[in-house]
C-alpha cells in the first residue's frame, strides 16, 4: 500500500501537469482565432486568382515553358510529395496522420513503379521521414511560422518546387495537408498542385463566367497566363500553410482540452484513494488503542 | 456620375474595397484609367501606381504595387496585387539605398528586385494629379 506521503505527491504532480495543459490550451485557443483571421483574409485573393485562372486555362491547349504548371511534362513517372506538418508536438493525432497518409501515399505510388521524392514542410514529418526515408528527403522547410512571415515563407516553398520542376526533376507535385474542417476537426487532404488541376477549382464560377464574360486580354491571354501561374502555385502553398496553420491550433486546443480533463478524473480519483488511505491508518490507530485498552 | 466598385486584393488581405470614380491601373503595356462602364478587360500589371479616384475627381488614396493582375470589368475592378504599399508610406532616402545594395548583387533575382525598386522611386519622384 502506498504511503499518504505518496499519494500526496503524485496528486501535486498531476495538479501540476493539468496546469501546463490548461494553459496551452487557453493559448493554443487564442492562436486559433488569429489563424482562422489570417486565413478567411487570404481567401478574396486566392478565390479571385483561380477565377481568372479557370476562365484562361482553356485556352492554353498545349505549351512550352511556363505553361506547363498547366498542361503538365506529359510524363507521370516522377512525382513529388509535400507533407505539411506543424513544427511542434502536443497537438494529437495532427502530425501522425500527416506521416501515416504520406507514407502510405509515397508506398503506393512506389507500388505502381513511380519514382517518389519527398520535401517534407514543417519539424515533425522532416524528423520522421529522416528516419524512414533519408534519401529521398530533396529539401525539408522547418520554422515558417507562416502567422508572422506571411506570404513570404510559401514564396520560397513555390520558388524551390518550381526551379526544380523546370528543370525536369519531377512530373507532379501532390501536397499532404491537415484541411481545416471546424476548431476541433481536421481532415488529411490530398492536392494535385503541379500539373495544376483545374477542374476541381469551383466549377459553379466557371459557368457564372462563361456565361456573361468575353474579355479583352492586355498584353494577351499567353503573357497573362504566364503571370498567373507561377503565382498560383505560390498562393495555393501560401493557403494550404494557413489552413494546415489554424488546423493545428485546433488539434492542440482540442487535445489539451482533453488533457485537461483527464488530469481533472485522476486527481479526484486519487484524492478519493488519499481519503481511503488516511481512513485506513486511522482505523487501524483506533483499533491498536482500543485492544490495548482491553488487555488491560 | 456613376461610381464603379474597386477591389484591390493582396494575399494576406483585402486591402481597399469601396465605390470610386476613377482608377488608374499600370497595365503591362501602358497605364490604364478606369471609369464606370469600362470594357472587360483582364490585364497583367507592372510595378507601379495604383491611383484611386472619388467621384468627385479627388485623390482619395494611392498605392504601389509590385506587379499583378486586374480583371476590370463595367461594375467591377478587381486589382490582385502580390505587394501593396500605400505611396506616402515610402522614403525616397531607404529606396535608394535599396537600389544602391541591390546594384551591387548580380543575380536573376536582385534583378527583378531592382527594376521594382526603380519603379518605386519613380512611382513617388513623378508627380501626379491631386484632381482629375
Amino acid at each position: 500500500m502506498p504511503s499518504l506521503k505518496d499519494i500526496k505527491t503524485q496528486i501535486n504532480s498531476v495538479g501540476s501537469t493539468k496546469k501546463i495543459t490548461s494553459a496551452m490550451k487557453m493559448v493554443a485557443a487564442s492562436k486559433l482565432r488569429r489563424s482562422q483571421e489570417k486565413a478567411e483574409a487570404a481567401r478574396p485573393y486566392s478565390s479571385r486568382l483561380e477565377e481568372m485562372l479557370s476562365s484562361l486555362a482553356s485556352s492554353a491547349a498545349s505549351g512550352e515553358g511556363i505553361i506547363k504548371l498547366l498542361t503538365g511534362t506529359g510524363n507521370d513517372q516522377n512525382y513529388i510529395v509535400v507533407p505539411v506538418s506543424a513544427d511542434r508536438g502536443l497537438c494529437g493525432g495532427f502530425n501522425s496522420s500527416i506521416n501515416r497518409e504520406t507514407f502510405k501515399l509515397v508506398k503506393s505510388l512506389e507500388g505502381n513503379g513511380k519514382k517518389v521524392q519527398l520535401m517534407p514542410v514543417g519539424k515533425k514529418s522532416r524528423d520522421f521521414f529522416n528516419r524512414v526515408m533519408k534519401d529521398q528527403i530533396i529539401e525539408s522547410f522547418v520554422d515558417l511560422n507562416v502567422s508572422s512571415t506571411g506570404y513570404e515563407s510559401a514564396l520560397n516553398i513555390s520558388n524551390k518546387l518550381q526551379e526544380l520542376y523546370f528543370e525536369g526533376k519531377f512530373d507532379k507535385c501532390i501536397l499532404v495537408f491537415n484541411k481545416f474542417k471546424s476548431a476541433i476537426s481536421q481532415e488529411v487532404t490530398q492536392q494535385q498542385l503541379i500539373p495544376l488541376d483545374v477542374s476541381n477549382s469551383e466549377k459553379e464560377e466557371e459557368k457564372e463566367n462563361s456565361s456573361n464574360a468575353i474579355y479583352d486580354y492586355e498584353p494577351d491571354e499567353e503573357t497573362i497566363l504566364k503571370d498567373l501561374l507561377p503565382k498560383n502555385v505560390s498562393i495555393q502553398i501560401f493557403k494550404v500553410l494557413l489552413e494546415s496553420d489554424a488546423g493545428e491550433q485546433g488539434a492542440r486546443m482540442a487535445a489539451m482540452d482533453n488533457a485537461t480533463r483527464n488530469a481533472g478524473e485522476m486527481i479526484d480519483s486519487l484524492t478519493l484513494k488519499y481519503n481511503r488511505t488516511r481512513q485506513a491508518f486511522i482505523t487501524k490507530e483506533l483499533i491498536e488503542i482500543i485492544s490495548g485498552a482491553e488487555s488491560i | 456620375m456613376a461610381t464603379i466598385s474597386f477591389d484591390l486584393v493582396s494575399p494576406e488581405n483585402l486591402i481597399f474595397n469601396d465605390d470610386v470614380g476613377t482608377i488608374i491601373v499600370p497595365g503591362k503595356d501602358g497605364d490604364l484609367g478606369v471609369l464606370p462602364g469600362h470594357s472587360q478587360v483582364m490585364s497583367s500589371l507592372r510595378p507601379g501606381r495604383v491611383m484611386v479616384y472619388s467621384e468627385d475627381k479627388n485623390l482619395v488614396k494611392s498605392f504601389f504595387v509590385s506587379g499583378g493582375f486586374a480583371e476590370i470589368n463595367p461594375e467591377k475592378c478587381i486589382v490582385l496585387a502580390e505587394s501593396v504599399v500605400e505611396l506616402n508610406s515610402l522614403d525616397k532616402s531607404s529606396i535608394e539605398k535599396e537600389i544602391e545594395e541591390l546594384g551591387s548583387k548580380e543575380s536573376k533575382e536582385s534583378e527583378e528586385q531592382l527594376s521594382i525598386a526603380k519603379a518605386k522611386l519613380e512611382a513617388i519622384t513623378v508627380s501626379f494629379y491631386d484632381k482629375i
